[in-house]
């Protein structure tokens, strides 16, 4: 249950999730004399599941499960599967399917940060104990972000055939292309988000955000020609770059005792990484686009930037960017002549590296001759962040254990929710329950 | 391979639900049976399973629109445009309830009673923080809920024996609430 309390030095914290569905998500933390001696994240891991389930599947079954992971970012899944795929094959997709994977992505970052920056940021922010008592106060800017992340769902849906798993995206390419003026149909809507998208970086830009300074890498994708979503070179902005092949030498998963999820870290040094939306802002801050240099500007969002509350700022810059690429894309668009490549499976390995709107997404499939999954990986942004996640929980505690227990699982839950990571939504209802522990 | 060939029914209702989402539906369900659930989570599938024996009772009628949604946030994004909503779910309730009960709740102004008000989702908002939020927002329909408690929603996992034998008694009360509900938006 949940209580306030005195502080006192010492003390045990346990924030476990209530019954929940999908899985664990918790926090543990114990201090001593006003140190932590024990903090541990606990976050459950759907991906793990469904590599097992994509063996001994087809390969074109792979772009109808794969999305089925997450109901929020179903296209990320698909694009790292179908992109790791088509390497594996030697397939070329046709003339124009790159852009209209761009926007069916872009609708997607759209989406989700908008979901993020309105019903979980938001009332973190604003000191609301959810969106729902927030409604109240921010009813306009509440509408505003809805109707904008309605807007990514419905251009999901004209592209991909259905907003939450779509099913046109295949190996090769698309089952179907939209008609021109189908899509044609979005620009007065998306003319309309430029103008509204500036009045959510204006309204964000008035809330309170503590400043959190902290040394952090950063990882990304890059490219040379444009804002990266599907393709690019890995970067850091401590100067890594490589390639998805390289992927699993750079990075390795280690399993940690308290927790049945993977921490990634680099290989050579053991040292966490941070991936997302302002890993990106960063490492790409010259292919911003004109819509998202003034929301930047008017958040006051700069490169480089570390501290992690600036996020939320990124994913508006983010969500700009998409708009204008979105609109730019569709006035040029008219569908592919052919929708998909001929794909022939052969026997091989694909490895690729998109970027969900969490951050960087790792898919590895090693295939048969006959198409058949022999095997499948699947690194998720949450699971790369969880280490970064607890190492920001140990910097940002001591400065807040002055706060009653109520208070500082509220701010604990802010930064883990500040990553979006799987389990944001489950963060709104963890439960802290308080127990004294003598001194030794 | 079966998401691909989408069955026309749910075609026709995916369309008409965006139709009347962007507001250019001629005639409005008056009711409309919004499924939710995840398929491949065991007892999850309940509410999916449920709308889809219902479209095939009602497949005639075109004053009841069936909807099927995974997230809260669909459910949200579906709540406005009918008259009157059912939403069907599964429930994991903190209250001590044997596997298969049937649960009945109208949702007030300020959405379902606490017991189902936190539901749970990976992302976003469960569903009924959905329907408290489109309360918050003035948007909420006349809106009814029904549910089933839950065995397992082990991923990958069937549907559960209890679950399985409630369903056809549970298909059978959500077709009496549609009808309950046409009779009263009719009057």
């Amino acid at each position: 249950m949940t209580h306030k309390v005195a502080w006192t030095p010492n003390r045990l914290v346990e924030i476990p999730s209530i019954a929940r569905v999908e899985g664990e998500g918790a926090l543990h933390l114990r201090v001593h004399d006003g140190e932590i001696v024990d903090l541990r994240l606990e976050i459950y891991e759907p991906p793990r599941f469904f590599e097992a389930f994509l063996e001994g599947r087809h390969f074109s079954e792979v772009p109808d499960i794969v999305p089925r992971i997450c109901g929020i970012c179903p296209v990320a899944y698909q694009m790292s599967a179908i992109h790791a795929l088509e390497q594996a094959f030697g397939v070329t997709p046709p003339d124009g399917v790159h852009e209209l994977r761009r926007i069916l992505y872009l609708a997607e970052w759209i989406e989700s940060h908008m979901l993020h920056v309105h019903l979980l940021a938001a009332p973190d922010f604003l000191g609301y104990e959810s969106a729902v008592t927030m409604a109240a106060h921010e009813r306009e800017a509440l509408e505003r972000g809805l109707k904008l992340k309605r807007l990514g769902n419905d251009l999901m849906a004209e592209i991909g055939g259905r907003e939450i798993h779509p099913v046109s995206p295949v190996v090769g390419g698309f089952s179907k292309a939209p008609r021109r003026a189908a899509l044609q149909a979005y620009l007065p809507r998306l003319e309309e988000a430029r103008e509204e998208i500036l009045r959510v970086a204006d309204w964000t830009s008035s809330f309170d955000i503590p400043p959190f300074p902290r040394p952090a890498e950063l990882v990304g994708l890059w490219h040379p020609d444009e804002y990266p979503i599907n393709e690019g070179l890995v970067r850091s902005t401590e100067g890594r770059e490589f390639t998805a092949d390289a992927f699993e030498n750079v990075v390795e998963e280690q399993h940690v005792q308290h927790s049945n999820a993977l921490h990634a870290v680099f290989a050579d040094t053991g040292m966490p990484y941070f991936v997302g939306p302002l890993a990106r802002v960063n490492l790409n801050w010259e292919h911003l686009t004109p819509t998202a240099v003034d929301v930047a500007r008017r958040t006051r969002l700069s490169s480089p930037e570390v501290d992690p509350f600036a996020s939320m700022a990124a994913r508006v810059v983010e969500t700009a960017v998409a708009i204008d690429e979105c609109a730019r894309l569709i006035e040029a668009y008219t569908p592919p002549r052919e929708p998909h490549a001929h794909v022939v499976p052969r026997a091989g390995r694909g490895m690729w590296i998109t970027e969900a709107p969490r951050g960087i997404l790792y898919h590895r499939y090693d295939v048969a001759a006959d198409g058949t999954i022999l095997s499948a990986r699947i690194v998720p942004p949450t699971s790369q962040n969880l280490r970064h996640m607890e190492r920001d929980l140990r910097l940002f505690v001591p400065g807040v254990l002055d706060r009653d227990d109520e208070d500082l699982a509220r701010l604990c839950e802010m930064v883990v929710r500040n990553y979006d990571p799987c389990i944001s939504c489950a963060t709104h209802f963890l439960r802290l329950e308080r127990v004294e522990v003598e001194r030794p | 391979m079966s998401a691909r060939t989408e069955p026309r029914e749910v075609r026709l209702a995916r369309i008409a639900a965006t139709k009347a989402l962007k507001g250019d539906t001629a005639t409005p369900a008056r009711v409309r049976v919004i499924g939710c659930g995840n398929g491949d989570r065991g007892d999850d599938a309940l509410g999916l399973i449920a709308v889809r024996a219902l479209r095939r009772r009602l497949r005639d009628r075109n004053d009841v629109e069936v909807l099927e949604a995974a997230t809260g946030l669909q459910v949200l994004d579906v709540l406005e445009g009918a008259s009157a909503v059912i939403v069907v779910d599964a429930v994991h309730s903190p209250c001590a309830r044997p596997s298969g009960a049937a649960i009945r709740v109208e949702a007030g102004p300020g959405g379902l009673p606490a017991e189902l008000a936190t539901s749970v989702s990976t992302h976003g908002l469960g569903v009924g923080e959905a329907i408290a939020l489109a309360g918050a927002l003035g948007r909420l329909p006349r809106t009814v809920f029904l549910g089933l408690q839950v065995t397992s929603v082990a991923p990958g996992g069937l549907l559960s024996i209890q679950v399985a034998d409630a369903m056809p008694a549970f298909v059978d009360a959500l077709e009496r609430e549609v009808r309950s509900l046409l009779a009263e938006v009719a009057s």
